[in-house]
């Protein structure tokens, strides 16, 4: 079938007429197109310059950001029990659930007469970490959580990225929930 | 040579160098400004020496001492021609920096019957040195490429070679109508025919007498320079940094800054051919020097005026939003600034008070006419300069293909077709 026998065997409802341009006097000129284009890019230089202020970007480290809603996936935390107890029962659902194998736990006998276990130690290693939250989705006990709004960790050395359990626990929700809310 | 004479030949070279050299750190803060508050963000606007930050121009300097301790890399599979590479960038730099010293800045002082050119070199062929000279620079350019033993450096710099060709000759015939217009190959002359007026009330600078040479000649003088809408000597997509993909540290600096000065003389021989040169439209030298009392007066009314907008300018904008903690020492800077300009202003005031009202030295009246002068000229270069960088952050970039049409089907036979209206004017007129 040929081009033109197969055009016309389209319905002209279906058929969309896209404008053509560039070949009026105006287009080819060019000239006129740049003139547009300064005028634009000028309205923006002077509006910004009298008024610098009024430009919508984040001065960052002297301005925080505040648009950090309650289901941002910041730094993780360890949620604590009503007592001040650890939540977590080291049954490694986390590290299972883990894409990127960052987190290490070792467990050891409870003492404290709240569940069998407990985590003796809890690395999470924020480096390789891709904060994909699928820790806290595995999480039986509510006992990791990701919202402490925290966006940037800085350190000296690598070994600094390595967070252990007290720097886990010691970290603070940022959105009002405190303890967890399945173990309490 | 008198002593005059050697004071205006090393106050005019040592202009020359400043406007030249100095600009460079501007032009890349300006640049980098220019392009932040145009896509709506800030720009680099924080680098200080002791809470001094200009605007930002700190910056400038900062990079340069960073490209200055950065390792001096030598390819190691250059073997041959070791010295042509590092010297390839010295002649692109020299070339640009040579054909500025032809533009002059401000009208001849004539002391004591003595006319002294305000013009780093002293010649009255300015518009053939600015041509020859220029098109050196794009010698640099393939020396560099060439010897780099590199692909994309190879094209980037037969691409810049191919470039010259085609958009000299655009650029050479738009000069040959302003020639002929202009009667004169002398920039210090054109500037004074176009301080006349045409059809009695238009100021009779070249973009409103030549619109099609001012147009071509822009054009190709944005396709010399390298400037935006024709980038196709370097290009990310196509030849990584083109022939400068080998350079590193200061070698590449050398490019990075003849760039700029290339743009700075070419925003200079726009502005002397086209926009009336250093001055101001409908007022000639003459006239300045004949009515210099009414001059003045008019000086010291607007200078504070335009000081005053700047200083509400600065104390509106040179300051932090209320949701920053610190302000950075900002306050000092704007109270410190303030004070220097007022304290300029007053000195302004007093000089022309004391030149109108109490001296009657015809010397001294032509010196302040030849600083104004050359205010004037410098305003209106950084004005173009903003235009060029204007110009880089609207229109997006030429194929290779297209530049090259536009160069000879476009540019070529309108120029030719220009020069023959402007002779055949030119002719009846003088008829």
């Amino acid at each position: 079938m040929s081009q033109k026998t197969r055009e016309s065997s389209i319905t002209s409802d279906r058929i969309k007429v896209i404008p053509r341009y560039g070949s009026s006097l105006k287009d080819k000129l060019y000239l006129p197109a740049i003139y547009e284009g300064v005028k634009v890019t000028f309205k923006h230089l002077f509006t910004n310059l009298n008024d610098s202020n009024a430009i919508d970007t984040l001065e960052y480290p002297e301005e925080q950001p505040t648009d950090i809603t309650s289901r941002y996936r910041g730094l993780h935390r360890l949620t604590h029990r009503a007592d001040d107890s650890i939540a977590c029962v080291a049954c490694f659902m986390c590290a299972t659930a883990c894409p990127s194998n960052c987190i290490f736990i070792e467990a050891t006998q409870r003492e404290d007469g709240h569940d069998e276990k407990m985590p003796k130690s809890f690395f999470i290693d924020t480096l390789e970490c891709i904060f994909c939250g699928y820790c806290v989705e595995a999480c039986p006990c509510d006992a990791i959580r990701m919202d402490t709004g925290i966006f940037s960790l800085t350190g000296n050395k690598r070994e600094d990225f390595v967070l252990n359990k007290e720097q886990l626990l010691a970290n603070k929700g940022a959105f009002g929930e405190e303890v967890s809310c399945a173990r309490n | 040579m008198t002593l005059a004479a050697i004071l205006a030949a090393v106050i005019s070279f040592a202009l020359g160098a400043l406007l030249a050299l100095l600009t460079i750190p501007v032009l890349v803060w300006l640049e980098r400004r220019v392009a932040g508050l145009v896509q709506d963000r800030l720009g680099p606007n924080r680098t200080n020496i002791g809470g001094f930050r200009l605007g930002g121009v700190v910056q400038s300097f900062a990079d340069v001492v960073k490209l200055l301790l950065k390792e001096e890399y030598y390819p190691s599979h250059i073997k041959n021609g070791k010295w042509l590479f590092m010297l390839a960038p010295i002649i692109t730099f020299a070339a640009a920096l040579l054909a500025f010293m032809a533009i002059p800045f401000a009208d001849t002082l004539i002391i004591n019957n003595e006319s002294l050119r305000i013009q780093p070199l002293p010649i009255d062929f300015g518009v053939f040195w600015y041509l020859a000279i220029s098109s050196i620079g794009v010698l640099g350019v393939i020396f560099g490429g060439w010897l780099s033993h590199n692909k994309y450096s190879l094209l980037g710099a037969a691409r810049a070679g191919s470039m010259v060709v085609s958009y000299e000759l655009p650029l050479g015939l738009s000069i040959l109508a302003f020639i002929i217009t202009y009667d004169t190959i002398d920039f210090n002359a054109m500037v004074a025919w176009q301080s006349g007026t045409f059809f009695g009330f238009l100021p009779a600078w070249g973009i409103l007498v030549q619109p099609l040479a001012s147009i071509i000649l822009i054009v190709a003088l944005f396709a010399e320079t390298n400037r935006n809408p024709f980038t196709v000597a370097e290009g990310e997509s196509e030849i990584v940094a083109g022939f400068m993909t080998e350079y590193t540290a200061m070698k590449f600096a050398m490019y990075f800054m003849g760039e700029y000065v290339a743009m700075n003389t070419a925003s200079a021989v726009i502005i002397t051919m086209i926009f009336g040169g250093y001055q101001i439209p409908w007022v000639s030298t003459q006239m300045l020097l004949e009515n210099f009392s009414t001059f003045s007066i008019t000086l010291m009314i607007i200078v504070p005026v335009i000081v005053s907008v700047l200083v509400r300018w600065m104390q509106k904008n040179n300051r932090v939003r209320p949701s920053v903690s610190t302000d950075g020492g900002r306050n000092f800077e704007t109270k410190v600034l303030t004070l220097a300009m007022i304290g300029m202003t007053l000195v302004v005031e007093a000089i022309l008070i004391y030149l109108v009202f109490l001296a009657e030295s015809s010397l001294a009246n032509s010196i302040t006419v030849a600083l104004f002068q050359v205010v004037v000229f410098v305003v209106k270069l950084m004005i173009f300069n903003i235009f060029f960088i204007l110009i880089r952050w609207t229109v997006p970039r030429f194929r290779y293909d297209q530049v090259q049409h536009l160069g000879w089907y476009y540019l070529l036979p309108l120029a030719l077709i220009n020069i023959f209206i402007t002779a055949l004017v030119v002719v009846g007129v003088s008829l």
